[in-house]
């Protein structure tokens, strides 16, 4: 097929997809932007164009910061900091050195981006500690451009001289209709990153960040992702902005700012993507109304908005509300199409292929493991196959969980070496290997909440993704949606491997503690392992269960996979496992098939100590 | 050598304040894993009732003000903090915290920051205001100057750095020492297995809250009649708290205490120093230390700063 027609093909699957997924709502919105647009032509009185088109410039940044306090799950206070920073960077570009806008705009949400990226360490660290790097951000930008007024221009700031945009004057319309077109762009873009993979990797990676890492999926790549483009945008709305208000003073430019961002995106709910556009319009309706009130009380009109923003703030926030867009999420449901029925998963279909049968896979020598005083593990060595099942029994604290930490990656050995495949494995942290093919499962209590059993299972295809970057997303490439559905598919598979097609929708918080064993397993499956490691998987289960789970660690074995089980229900272990390793005190006490460990004498006095009864 | 001296003293006095607002963030991140956004205008708001008590929000006249007046009008000002402090908690912190939700107190702190700062500015309107001076220190030496080896330096300096080691050194003792200071520790230690033995947590944890707020207040009024006041100012002693904080990764208080100081002197000589004909000037003043603070956590975080993951 030539070029033209796999690009005419392509688009025609686009627009259908497009129009698939077209609702009501959809429809309303775009006539609200074409209302809009219309707007200054029309000039209706007491419409001022230029506040409306900056507080478009503000929707616009509010937006972007979605991205990161929403989507991520990251409590900024520094928004206004890379607001700041396009501003500025742009006015100086254009008033000292004499850039056209355009390129200038481009410098400014450049050197936002290049800010975000410097400090994007932070996306790493707990709340407390992200939160108070984006305040030190916020009052570092201020406090610099108070102390350098050669930079910022002093008490007056930087008069800008009037420039041409696209080829317009840069009059309060133009800049309305660039605000208006950047906001519809910004909340497509996002919205479109926040329905694919990024938007589920932030998602599981905002609920449990210890779960979503042990699936593979990369903390520190996604939240930086999510982060730089927050600042991209706010500096490129601050860029813009200033060029409207003509004249760039530092002190519009306080942490105030970036409180203000905070509650935009609170008020109107962080969980939407035109959450923050609606909280900045519930902030400038409270302000038409503030303001007169304010002038009535006789106090100073910007003091008085940020009481009320505060206070309004602390409103939404002890009522517990999640803003206004999710509050209004259920009576906008009846609006919204149907989803697409789900194409029938046709049995055990799988990529990858039946693998070589006795090939070694994992490989552990002479573990060791000390933590504090306590030796969780002293000599360690064995050896798995593909295909097979061994288990790793002993009494608590015998070192099966450390075993699995230590192969997995969560925690480097003392001494001692771990070849997977052949391969060494030394200070490759959890995301590579699950990336090379050993995927683990944690321990039952953890899941995510907010999401369906599918989605669970989806986050853990997350290593196997080539095209599910945020860019390709956003613009809803071919191969970005082409693997969307493979990766469904997938899904999908891994769980009717477990034998759970039928709740594929349902959220994980509504599943059985025994269901969401077996998600936990399917999300492992999904990442098309070599290894799976499985931590008690059986706890708390009655007979019927464990063979029903027994029966599925079976249905693993056949596709080729080796699985180390480490359990304490010797039931499971004698209906699924190949071979059996005793721990006891960090050492193996014994090892052999399940019958011999169980006649074996050694085994009885590790279960039961050496008394007699 | 001289400047040195003036820059070290200066710096000590300063980071005597500073050190005490670090204490208190790394005290109330130990206890509950938050921090407090609103600590420093809390702080601020008491100097202010103090000041509003002494001499309305008229600009002062007078460079001295009535020792018994004085006393009472900090008492006031301490009980204006605590209480606050210990609403805050209670109100937009503890709730947060119970459910897990770090944008809520963060968001909260933030809130109750601005809010603080927005009515001090709009009572007291101008750019800022003159702390009458308790203590007769204009009557030593030459208006306050005394001379140390060639060096002027201010006698007020002395009394704020000893004044602020004396309060750090005594909340130490307080906490190593006192029944009230083991439960604090025991709470940090592990807050649910200090709830099962019975200690009062949440109560606990309040107390604290007012209480550093009351520890950074004496020390800020101790140093306020040196310089100018206003809404920035709480704000801005809070902040650096928080990097020195940061900068010892929240590490106990005595450390924070003195990276405090550290930081105090930091400033004063950057402000100050020359280096042949290089200075780098008061404009990096400020600067300089936030930013190298952000990169190194940014960059070089502590084990424990790290998210959780597996």
């Amino acid at each position: 097929m030539s070029a033209l027609a796999q690009t005419a093909g392509e688009l025609r699957h686009a627009v259908e997809d497009a129009r698939g997924s077209w609702s009501r709502v959809a429809w309303g919105l775009a006539g609200a932007v074409v209302l809009a647009a219309l707007l200054p032509p029309l000039s209706l009185p007491g419409v001022r164009i230029d506040s409306l088109a900056d507080t478009l410039y503000l929707a616009v940044a509010a937006t972007g910061l979605g991205l990161t306090v929403g989507a991520a799950g990251l409590p900024s206070l520094g928004a206004g900091a890379f607001v700041a920073i396009g501003a500025f960077t742009s006015s100086l570009l254009v008033a000292r050195s004499g850039w056209p806008l355009e390129p200038a705009v481009l410098a400014g949400a450049a050197a936002a981006l290049v800010a975000g990226l410097i400090s994007g360490g932070i996306v790493r660290l707990r709340a407390a500690f992200f939160a108070a790097g984006t305040w030190l951000i916020a009052w570092l930008v201020w406090l610099f451009l108070l102390a350098f007024p050669s930079v910022s221009g002093g008490s007056q700031g930087l008069i800008l001289p009037q420039r041409t945009l696209f080829g317009l004057d840069a009059t309060p319309t133009v800049h309305f209709e660039v605000a208006l077109a950047l906001l519809v762009l910004t909340a497509l873009a996002i919205a479109a990153v926040r329905r694919a993979a990024p938007g589920l990797e932030l998602s599981a990676l905002r609920q449990s960040p210890r779960l979503a890492t042990s699936l593979g999926v990369r903390l520190g790549r996604r939240r930086l992702g999510a982060y730089a483009a927050s600042a991209f945008v706010a500096g490129l709305a601050g860029a813009l902005s200033v060029q409207l208000a003509a004249v760039a003073d530092p002190a519009a430019y306080d942490p105030f700012l970036s409180f203000k961002l905070l509650v935009a995106v609170l008020l109107g709910g962080a969980a939407a993507t035109l959450g923050p556009a609606a909280g900045v319009a519930a902030l400038g309706l409270i302000g038409l109304v503030a303001h007169p009130l304010a002038r009535l009380l006789q106090l100073p009109l910007d003091r008085f908005d940020t009481a009320v923003a505060a206070i309004l703030l602390v409103f939404v926030l002890a009522l517990g509300g999640a803003g206004i867009v999710p509050w209004l999420e259920p009576s906008l449901r009846r609006f919204r199409k149907p989803p697409r029925p789900r194409p029938q998963v046709t049995g055990s279909s799988e990529e990858g292929g039946v693998r070589a049968v006795g090939e070694s896979v994992l490989q552990a020598v002479e573990l060791r493991k000390v933590f504090g005083g306590v030796i969780a593990l002293d000599g360690l060595s064995l050896q798995l196959a593909r295909g097979e099942t061994v288990a790793l029994v002993g009494p608590n604290g015998s070192g099966k969980t450390t075993a699995l930490r230590l192969i997995s990656g969560a925690e480097p050995p003392d001494s001692g070496r771990v070849l997977f495949e052949g391969r060494t494995l030394t200070d490759e942290p959890t995301p590579d290997r699950v990336r090379l093919g050993v995927a683990r499962t944690l321990q039952a209590t953890s899941y995510f909440p907010e999401l369906t059993a599918l989605q669970s299972v989806l986050v853990g295809r997350s290593v196997r993704r080539r095209y599910g970057g945020a860019i390709r997303t956003a613009l809803a490439t071919p191969n970005a949606r082409r693997e969307a559905l493979t990766s469904e598919a997938a899904a999908l598979g891994a769980l009717a491997l477990v034998g759970l097609e039928e709740v594929a929708d349902v959220p994980a918080p509504e599943l059985t503690t025994s269901q969401r064993r077996l998600v936990a397993l399917a999300a492992g499956l999904a990442s098309e392992p070599d290894l799976l490691l499985v931590d008690e998987l059986a706890a708390g289960a009655g007979t019927e269960e464990l063979e029903r789970i027994a029966h599925v660690l079976a249905r693993i074995r056949e596709r080729g996979v080796a699985v180390l089980l480490v359990e304490h229900s010797l039931r499971l272990v004698r209906l699924a496992a190949d071979r059996v390793l005793v721990l006891a005190a960090g050492r193996p006490v014994a090892e052999g098939s399940v019958a011999e460990v169980a006649a074996s004498d050694v085994v009885r006095q590790t279960y039961l100590g050496t008394q007699r009864l | 050598m001289t400047i040195a001296l003036q820059v070290f003293v200066s710096g000590l006095a300063a980071g005597g304040v500073y050190g005490l607002f670090a204490a208190g963030h790394t005290l109330i991140h130990r206890l509950t894993g938050m921090v407090n956004f609103a600590f420093g205008d809390l702080v601020g708001l008491g100097v202010f009732a103090t000041l509003i008590v002494l001499s309305g929000t008229a600009p002062v006249t007078q460079s001295g003000a009535h020792e018994p007046r004085f006393l009472g009008a900090l008492v006031f000002g301490l009980v204006i903090c605590v209480a606050a402090g210990i609403l805050t908690y209670v109100g937009l912190v503890q709730p947060y915290l119970a459910r897990g939700s770090a944008i809520g107190w963060v968001a909260g702190t933030a809130a109750v920051a601005f809010a603080i700062r927005a009515v001090i500015g709009a009572t007291f309107q101008r750019s800022s205001y003159v702390f009458p001076d308790p203590l007769p220190f204009h009557r030593i030496g030459n208006a306050g100057l005394v001379r140390i080896g060639g060096a002027q330096v201010q006698a007020r300096a002395f009394f704020v750095f000893g004044l602020a080691l004396a309060l750090a050194l005594g909340s130490a003792w307080l906490l190593e020492k006192s029944r009230f200071g083991r439960a604090l520790r025991a709470v940090a230690d592990d807050a649910e297995g200090a709830r099962v033995v019975g200690i009062p947590v949440d109560l606990l944890i309040a107390l604290a809250f007012g209480l550093v707020g009351a520890l950074a207040m004496i020390a800020a009024i101790a140093a306020a009649p040196g310089q100018a006041v206003n809404a920035n100012t709480g704000t801005l002693l809070g902040l650096k708290g928080l990097v020195a904080a940061l900068a010892v990764r929240f590490g106990p208080p005595l450390l924070a205490f003195g990276a405090g100081l550290l930081l105090g002197v930091f400033e004063s000589a950057i402000a100050n120093v020359h280096l042949g004909s290089w200075q780098l000037g008061p404009s990096y003043r400020e600067v300089l230390p936030i930013a190298f603070v952000l990169l190194l956590i940014a960059v070089w975080p502590s084990r424990d700063a790290l998210e959780e993951h597996e």
